[in-house]
């Protein structure tokens, strides 16, 4: 599946803004992709490298019927979660942060329950992306494959699943 | 009116449906799923083992998980919360589309567990009504008539038969296979090579196996495997519904007299037959009779005897493994230990039954084989390192790509019987329904201490293998974790109606013209995984029903 503009002004949810809180008052707004885009790259780069966009793949999983609504609002709410740490810490949102800062903050986050639970769920998406078939816009020219020495099986779908 | 209605279209409903069809009667199969046939089938992983395309979704159809505690209470779990399915295969062929078709048949002890091995206290250890020499012809039929390949061997516990050998040869394995079978003669172990529903070549008018590499939770793509779809259904002239959930059927205190059904728009049907067959697999089956209240039947249908539903089992044991890593190996040996395609196809039954301070086990079946190929749960399972810390970035990418490119695992799985007791059973539940409105199934779930202890005594054989192969990171898990695709019982047949719900020819006792063909009727479940006994008990019992028609 290709990333048409009609399909992008279609991913409603996604886009729509998530209000950042700094402690009573209002900080800002941002959107989970935003905030997803640079969190995979710092989660595993190697995509990147290797010619690999994982974050267009995640407005598949936000509009997917058979991704539960609670697992959408756990994105939603870890991207908000991620985003108020790095504002009490560093009065920026996540993705204005220096990349030493944002290995910080994961380095801290990842201590807590939540942290942990929420960088587990999206790196499973990110090689959702990396290692699934290249119908669903991820895995260019199977180059996740190929990195790790692995045929897809055969037949391949013709169509993406939904 | 048609002859017989089947519910259900996999390995327990799907033989009646070929062998009656094909003797001329009119037969309709109602299926809850859609159909595909092999075009159709592809390895795309996302679809079939990340979002599950083909079971339902869970906030339409669920169950409500009753798990018993040590302390004797009882926590429930609300499938949809949770995650936690016990669907397998929803379509045309049922759940027998998606096995990996490790086949073994049960022994002649398993079908006298009680008198052989004796009672064991809090389990309901009985033996079946029929013996193994009753059901031998079938499972050579299905060897025939579905397609079984392997090569038999002579072993301590192998089953008598009334053929020499499989009709098809072995498929083509990895050669790893040597280095397990030179670790078990060294430890005086019998090399087995596992049996498969696979046909290694054209035959049967299907196509060999292709070696995709992703046979298990996949459809087949060259109709090698032996579903009830590729095998039988897409062989007979019996008529599939699909899209039909059968919620409820209704009798006249005699027989059934309509089966009614849903499609997915909610839209009622009604079928008539002469004989219904039941075979929605064990859970949905008993759900159906219980839900099927009359003022004949109280209690739910064909339960005067208020069985319906017990001695719910699964397969005991659990899973293990071993890596071996390229630091161990010769580049030859790296060569040969990174085929992929190829099967491994290596089972143990050395302590089918076995002696321990001077009493009789009933043990099990452990099969090897290479870990799953589907390459994202490997790579999620090297995201913590050995402390438990989460990685990412360059430690990451450098851990995936050794691991995933410079060693490979071998796994083993172990099964024993699940024993019968009378804390796991099937029931409705008063509240919940699904999508339709009908009270969803309730399963209450209990794992007898036996079955871990025999459980383990397999799994350290196993362990022994691997340990003389070579291979480091060795670990495995035995547990009362119940596998969902491999559940029975709820519907056990017997010779006493009021102890049981089926008589030996799988005819529900309170009834004249019902039947229930899925794994339900099996009062123990034997320590192999269920679907050739399933498929050669369907078509024993289609015999049965042949003649009542004639």
């Amino acid at each position: 599946m290709t990333f048409s503009r009609r399909n992008f002004l279609a991913a409603g949810f996604f886009s729509s803004a998530v209000v950042l809180m700094d402690g009573c008052s209002l900080f800002g707004i941002t959107t989970p992709i935003d905030t997803i885009r640079v969190l995979e790259k710092d989660l595993f780069s190697k995509a990147g490298a290797l010619g690999i966009e994982t974050g267009d793949y995640m407005h598949i999983i936000m509009h997917h019927s058979r991704i539960s609504h609670a697992d959408k609002t756990y994105i939603k709410n870890g991207v908000k979660w991620l985003n108020e740490v790095a504002i009490k810490k560093h009065k920026k949102s996540y993705t204005k942060l220096s990349i030493t800062q944002r290995e910080e903050l994961l380095k801290e986050v990842v201590q807590t329950e939540w942290g942990d639970s929420f960088l587990y769920t999206i790196m499973g998406y990110l090689f959702e992306a990396m290692l699934g078939d290249p119908i669903y816009g991820g895995n260019n020219r199977e180059a996740g494959w190929k990195w790790l020495a692995f045929e897809g099986g055969r037949p391949r779908p013709k169509e993406p699943f939904l | 009116m048609v002859d017989v209605c089947i519910v259900g279209s996999g390995a327990g409903g799907s033989p009646i449906a070929y062998e009656l069809s094909r003797a001329g009667f009119s037969v309709v199969v109602l299926e809850k799923g859609k159909n595909y046939t092999e075009a159709d089938f592809n390895k795309d992983e996302l679809a079939v083992c990340r979002r599950d395309m083909f079971t339902p979704k869970l906030e339409d159809e669920f169950h409500i998980i009753n798990e018993y505690q040590e302390d004797g209470s009882i926590k429930r779990y609300d499938g949809r919360e949770y995650n936690w399915s016990f669907w397998n295969g929803n379509m045309v062929g049922g759940s027998s589309n998606l096995m990996s078709g490790y086949f073994h048949r049960l022994k002649p002890d398993d079908f006298r567990l009680k008198s052989r091995f004796g009672e064991i206290e809090g389990a309901n250890v009985v033996d079946w009504p029929i013996n193994y020499e009753e059901l031998e012809p079938y499972y050579t039929k299905v060897e025939q008539v579905v397609g079984v390949s392997g090569k038999v061997v002579d072993h301590k516990h192998q089953e008598p038969r009334s053929t020499a050998d499989f009709p098809y040869s072995e498929l083509q394995t990895n050669g790893v296979t040597q280095w397990y079978d030179k670790a078990c003669k060294t430890l005086g172990f019998d090399v087995m090579p596992t049996p498969r529903a696979i046909l290694s070549q054209n035959a049967l008018s299907r196509n060999g196996c292709y070696y995709s590499n992703f046979c298990g939770s996949y459809g087949c793509a060259s109709g090698a495997k032996g579903s009830a779809r590729a095998a039988l259904l897409q062989k007979c002239d019996a008529k599939v519904i699909t899209d039909a959930f059968v919620y409820k059927l209704e009798s006249d205190g005699k027989r059934v007299t309509k089966a009614y059904y849903y499609t997915k728009l909610g839209i009622k049907h009604v079928v008539e037959a002469k004989i219904f067959v039941l075979a929605a697999q064990a859970i949905e089956s008993s759900r159906l009779l219980l839900n099927s209240k009359s003022k004949f039947f109280p209690n739910g249908l064909a339960n005067s005897s208020g069985e319906v539903g017990k001695n719910l089992i699964f397969s005991a044991g659990g899973s293990g493994s071993g890596r071996f890593v390229f630091e161990k190996l010769t580049q030859e040996q790296q060569k040969t230990l990174m085929q992929t395609g190829v099967f491994f196809n290596r089972s143990l039954q050395d302590w089918y039954a076995y002696e321990k301070d001077g009493k009789s086990y009933k043990g099990g079946t452990i099969d090897f084989l290479f870990e799953h190929q589907n390459i994202i749960p490997r790579v999620m399972k090297e995201v913590y390192d050995e402390d438990g810390n989460l990685l990412w970035g360059e430690a990451l990418a450098k851990k995936v790509h050794k691991r995933l490119t410079q060693s490979r695992v071998l796994t083993f799985e172990v099964f024993n019987d699940w024993l019968p007791t009378d804390k796991c059973f099937v029931s409705v539940d008063s509240q919940a329904k699904d999508r339709w409105g009908v009270p969803v199934g309730v399963i209450n779930l209990y794992g007898h201490k036996h079955d871990l202890e025999v459980g383990e005594f397999l799994a350290k054989k196993a362990v022994q293998v691997l340990k003389e192969m070579g291979a480091v990171e060795i670990s495995y898990d035995i547990s009362n974790a119940p596998p969902p695709n491999l559940v029975a019982g709820g519907c056990r047949f017997g010779k006493d109606a009021k102890t049981s719900v089926l008589d030996k020819n799988c005819k529900a006792h309170d009834l004249q013209n019902l039947y229930v063909t899925d794994a339900s009727f099996m009062p123990t479940g034997g320590s192999v995984p269920y679907t050739w006994t399933i498929y050669a008990n369907s078509f024993r019992v289609a015999d049965k029903i042949k003649k009542e028609l004639s």
